[in-house]
């Protein structure tokens, strides 16, 4: 099976991959940033206690990850907010 | 099945369906916790507890069969998100994942959460990067999005053969993990075990193919949170009158640090001890749980953890689930509530560790047992073969240092530990066998399904429609008889070869998916350049690296590294990719319409029907 695919040809296609680019890359830097700092400062944060933790272990056992849920899940509705702008400005004339 | 996905609705009573299965399931605790009351022998209380889920699975899965190629390999493209969601979870954290990783953050302590780490970023990785394109471009398997982007059906044999080792050593795992498990509780042979839990296995897959696979994963996935939630909120509430076990073990700490300097663990060097994951052979704990980077430096943890996410975002099992649901919005949505699942996972294997350890430690280390009046748990749990313990000191008495502790038995010794009913540590195993069945049934179809849809349908592209099954069926049973007997021949460590799967996945697919995905200019000469580049890496790594001292990781990292320059390479210096590669990117990119796939098949049906109507 052949698959053609005529060639599309959208005003607002470029846009809408670039803010999906840097949507996409923010998110992933963002969070491996968070780690990388943590992991960087946990010896030193190990001092400090948060909710009965090491705050170095806190961040890499809990904070962490919950920040990865929180940006999982905003990821997906600021994407999804940006598609439905591509799609609303390719409603066929 | 030839309406839009999009349009396609869910299974109304779904819900209802699986509120029935948790109840049903949560009953049979209930029962089985009077029936040992009331004087049932523990071997009865086991086989009941392991045994009727299995049977339940099986049902699921007899109810799902199917013949229709579109449910066999997407489940009918119209699974809701949640639902998808277990399944995915269930996959990335696996039986290694339950049994193994909780073992590692026993032995490692603060070392081991990059494992976590990894697994939680991985799923946020591959959903971010890889998910919602393959999810447009609607292939059955990972190789088949290769050859559509690329026009090349040589691209899609090598990726195929290419992912056959990394998912062959993940479904070896799960498998072994599973029959690990079922030898210890119920009256099986190892060797025996490992055949009915490839039978099981395969049993689901070529009875429903991927459709199968989700309802059957559904229900394991529900035995396997409600089986690890019900001992450890017990423990939990126990130990620190709170049922969170995720947020309140910290309160633990003073008595946990207390009861190891009481035994003796003081804090260790890297350079003191092998820098490397603790074995499947019993040993014992070597650093102080909150002691950061004793085992691993700093380098090492964030090596690890690249690697276990790369991994896991290019992981060929989870990425093939891309195409079950019924738009590029709910699958994107899928992927973010296998992310918090997996992360609830992340969260909890440390309180399970930190539980294990204050109970043995404060039982033995506070005051060692006179060989004459051991711990009830102690001889136990040597009976089960979870841990050994030898007056090695000859002091009389059973020190903290004298016990060895099974990695992979860790999580089921918490309920004995705790004194806790004989039916939650029986619990807990059919939890971890739940997730290891799941893991390794999507690790086989992953496996099958390629080698039918890739291998042979590209070799005969004529075949209708029940041969393409049972091309499918053929590989199912195949692979499932393989790996059994690879499991009788070699002795494989779970997480070792599972490590090593997710260092292979990553040098192997993560630079060609990146490439494919998200640059436009990249040719077929560029992605196969950049996965054979990979793979030879880790490959070679793989033989040579442990005799230089480099582990998985870093091989796998190097592996990226390599793929990526040699796929940019080959696609800048090479020929540019043709029209139609460039006009399917773009339309790939476009998160509006149907599948590229099913347009494709409804156009070629069209076609085929328009034909034969002028031919009469």
């Amino acid at each position: 099976m052949t698959i053609e695919i005529p060639a599309p040809d959208h005003a607002g296609r470029d846009r809408h991959q670039l803010r999906t680019l840097i949507l996409a890359g923010a998110t992933l830097l963002a969070v491996l940033f968070a780690v990388v700092l943590a992991v960087i400062n946990a010896a030193s944060l190990n001092q400090y206690w948060f909710l009965h933790f090491p705050l170095g272990f806190y961040l890499l056992a809990q904070g962490v990850l919950l920040f990865v849920v929180v940006s999982g899940f905003w990821y997906v509705r600021t994407q999804e907010r940006i598609d439905r702008t591509r799609s609303e400005s390719e409603e066929p004339e | 099945m030839n309406s839009l996905s999009r349009l396609r609705t869910p299974h109304p009573h779904l819900g209802a369906y699986y509120g029935i299965v948790t109840s049903a399931f949560v009953s049979l605790i209930v029962l089985l916790a009077m029936f040992e009351q009331l004087g049932w022998r523990e071997v009865v209380i086991a086989q009941f507890m392991i045994v009727t889920p299995l049977l339940l699975y099986i049902v699921i899965a007899a109810g799902s069969r199917t013949r229709n190629a579109e449910d066999f390999f997407t489940s009918g493209r119209r699974v809701p998100a949640v639902f998808n969601g277990f399944v995915l979870a269930a996959t990335a954290v696996g039986g290694v994942g339950f049994l193994a990783y909780t073992g590692v953050v026993f032995f490692l302590g603060f070392d081991a959460l990059a494992i976590g780490l990894g697994l939680t970023c991985g799923i946020l990785a591959g959903a971010v990067l890889f998910v919602p394109y393959l999810r447009k471009a609607g292939a059955y398997t990972l190789p088949g999005f290769l050859g559509q982007r690329f026009r090349s059906r040589r691209l899609r044999i090598a990726a195929s053969l290419m992912q056959l080792p990394p998912l062959a050593l993940l479904l070896a795992a799960e498998i072994k993990i599973a029959a690990l498990i079922a030898s210890l509780f119920l009256p099986l042979t190892f060797s025996l075990a490992v055949f009915l839990v490839a039978a099981l296995v395969a049993a689901i897959g070529v009875l429903g193919g991927m459709r199968a696979l989700t309802w059957a994963g559904s229900a394991q996935f529900i035995v396997g949170a409600v089986g690890l939630a019900v001992p450890l909120v017990t423990v939990s509430i126990l130990l620190t009158s709170l049922p969170t076990p995720q947020f309140t073990y910290g309160e633990l700490i003073p008595s946990l640090q207390n009861a190891e300097i009481t035994a003796g663990l003081s804090p260790v060097q890297p350079e003191e001890v092998a820098t490397d994951l603790p074995p499947m052979a019993p040993q014992k704990v070597l650093k102080p749980f909150f002691q950061s980077f004793g085992i691993f430096g700093e380098l090492d943890f964030v090596m690890l953890f690249l690697c276990l996410m790369l991994g896991i975002a290019a992981l060929p099992s989870l990425l093939v689930r891309s195409g079950v649901t019924r738009s590029v919005v709910e699958q994107r949505r899928s992927t973010a509530w296998a992310l918090l699942l997996v992360a609830v996972f992340a969260l909890t294997a440390p309180a399970m560790a930190v539980f294990v350890k204050l109970l043995v430690f404060q039982d033995i280390g506070l005051a060692p047992a006179a060989a004459a009046a051991l711990p009830d748990w102690l001889t136990g749990l040597s009976g089960r073969q979870l841990l050994q313990a030898s007056d090695a000191n000859g002091d009389g008495g059973i020190g903290a240092a004298e016990i060895l502790f099974t990695r992979d038995g860790i999580a089921l010794t918490l309920p004995t530990l705790a004194g806790l009913p004989y039916v939650m540590t029986v619990l807990m195993a059919a939890s971890g066998m739940a997730v290891a069945l799941a893991a390794a049934g999507s690790h086989l179809f992953t496996l099958a399904g390629s080698m039918a849809e890739d291998v042979y349908r590209v070799l005969d592209p004529g075949a209708s429609k029940q041969p393409r099954l049972a091309a499918a069926w053929g590989a199912i049973a195949a692979s499932a008889l393989s790996a059994a007997l690879f499991l009788i021949i070699a002795d494989i460590d779970p997480l070792r070869a599972a490590l090593t799967a997710l260092a292979f996945v990553a040098a192997t697919f993560f630079p060609v998916l990146l490439l494919a995905i998200w640059w436009q200019r990249c040719s077929e000469w560029g992605a196969f350049a950049a996965m054979s580049t990979g793979f030879s890496v880790i490959f070679l790594g793989t033989i040579f690296g442990p005799h230089a001292g480099i582990y998985p990781a870093v091989i796998g990292l190097i592996g990226v590294m390599a793929g990526l320059l040699a796929g940019i390479a080959a696609s800048m210096y090479g020929i540019k990719p043709p029209a139609a590669a460039t006009a399917y990117w773009q339309e790939m990119r476009n998160p509006e319409g149907e599948a590229i796939y099913d347009r494709a098949k409804a156009r070629a049906a069209a076609s085929a029907a328009n034909a034969s109507a002028s031919g009469q």
